[in-house]
């Protein structure tokens, strides 16, 4: 897995590479840790390479919405391919994070 | 030793003998320490032999999530990350199904207790998804009668769900 964090406007764009599976999910938590540290709140991941996430991991991804959450912002998920899209409503986490066809659409009304 | 399930006629309940390579009942067996890093290798090998049979894309995203969370359940909320307690693990790919069991040192747990984790005041858990996604990804999922033991099939013919055009007779 490969997680690139990269600025777009007051946006953070959080993109993962790959597999967010349990060998991965740690360096998935410090990337979040780290861009919530350094001030970020409005934030969107980037889901169009990823082909695979645990448990673990998307509890990373709650964790980290429930900070930016609490802090007054977002974490969007963009793009999920159609695996990931059924394990979003196979958890119904579709209900807990705003899902978008792509990161400029997850961009439009910030 | 973590008690076992009955046989039921299907091979071992829980490996006594690891294996490398598939015993005369097709079973693999492997003793893994209680860190999570071990769980990839293993994964790689029941991924390569689902590969190796063609088992569809959706099959093997269903069986390597069951199969991680089986083994981070056993890991976590089983062994309690206690480094010196083993996890058990056998398999058995066959080209119609994909048998897995996962035995832990823990004490044990009730699965039906476990808290729907789909309901709204659930939904923000961080964690509480895995006996779930085992449920929605796999055919069969039965536990021993004090929960240290799960054993998991999929069925090839059988769709993944969400993915009708998945199953496929062999």
């Amino acid at each position: 897995m490969k997680v690139q964090v990269c600025q777009e406007g007051s946006c953070t764009i959080v993109s993962i590479q790959g597999s967010a599976d349990v060998g991965a999910s740690a360096a998935l938590r410090d990337a979040f840790l780290r861009a919530l540290d350094a001030g970020a709140t409005r934030i969107v991941c980037d889901l169009a390479k990823t082909d695979f996430i645990c448990s673990d991991a998307l509890g990373v991804l709650i964790t980290a919405y429930l900070k930016a959450h609490g802090r007054g912002g977002f974490v969007r998920l963009a793009n999920p391919q159609k695996r990931l899209r059924k394990l979003l409503e196979t958890t119904r986490l579709d209900h807990l994070f705003d899902v978008f066809p792509d990161v400029a659409c997850a961009l439009k009304d910030v | 030793m973590p008690p076992s399930l009955p046989k039921e006629g299907r091979g071992p309940s829980v490996p006594s003998h690891p294996t490398e390579t598939p015993n005369a009942a097709g079973w693999t067996e492997e003793v893994l320490p209680t860190r999570l890093t071990a769980i990839r290798e293993s994964e790689r090998k029941v991924l390569a032999r689902l590969e190796a049979l063609g088992y569809g894309k959706d099959h093997c995203f269903a069986v390597r999530l069951a199969f991680e969370e089986a083994l981070i359940n056993a890991m976590k909320h089983g062994n309690r990350m206690e480094e010196s307690r083993q996890v058990r693990l056998a398999y058995r790919v066959s080209p119609e199904r994909v048998e897995i069991r996962v035995a832990d040192e823990g004490v044990g747990f009730r699965p039906d207790c476990v808290p729907d984790p789909t309901v709204d005041e659930n939904l923000q858990r961080p964690c509480g998804r895995g006996v779930m996604l085992m449920r929605s990804y796999m055919d069969e999922v039965t536990y021993s009668a004090n929960g240290t033991e799960v054993r998991m099939v999929k069925y090839r013919a059988n769709p993944v769900r969400g993915f009708p055009e998945s199953g496929r007779r062999c």
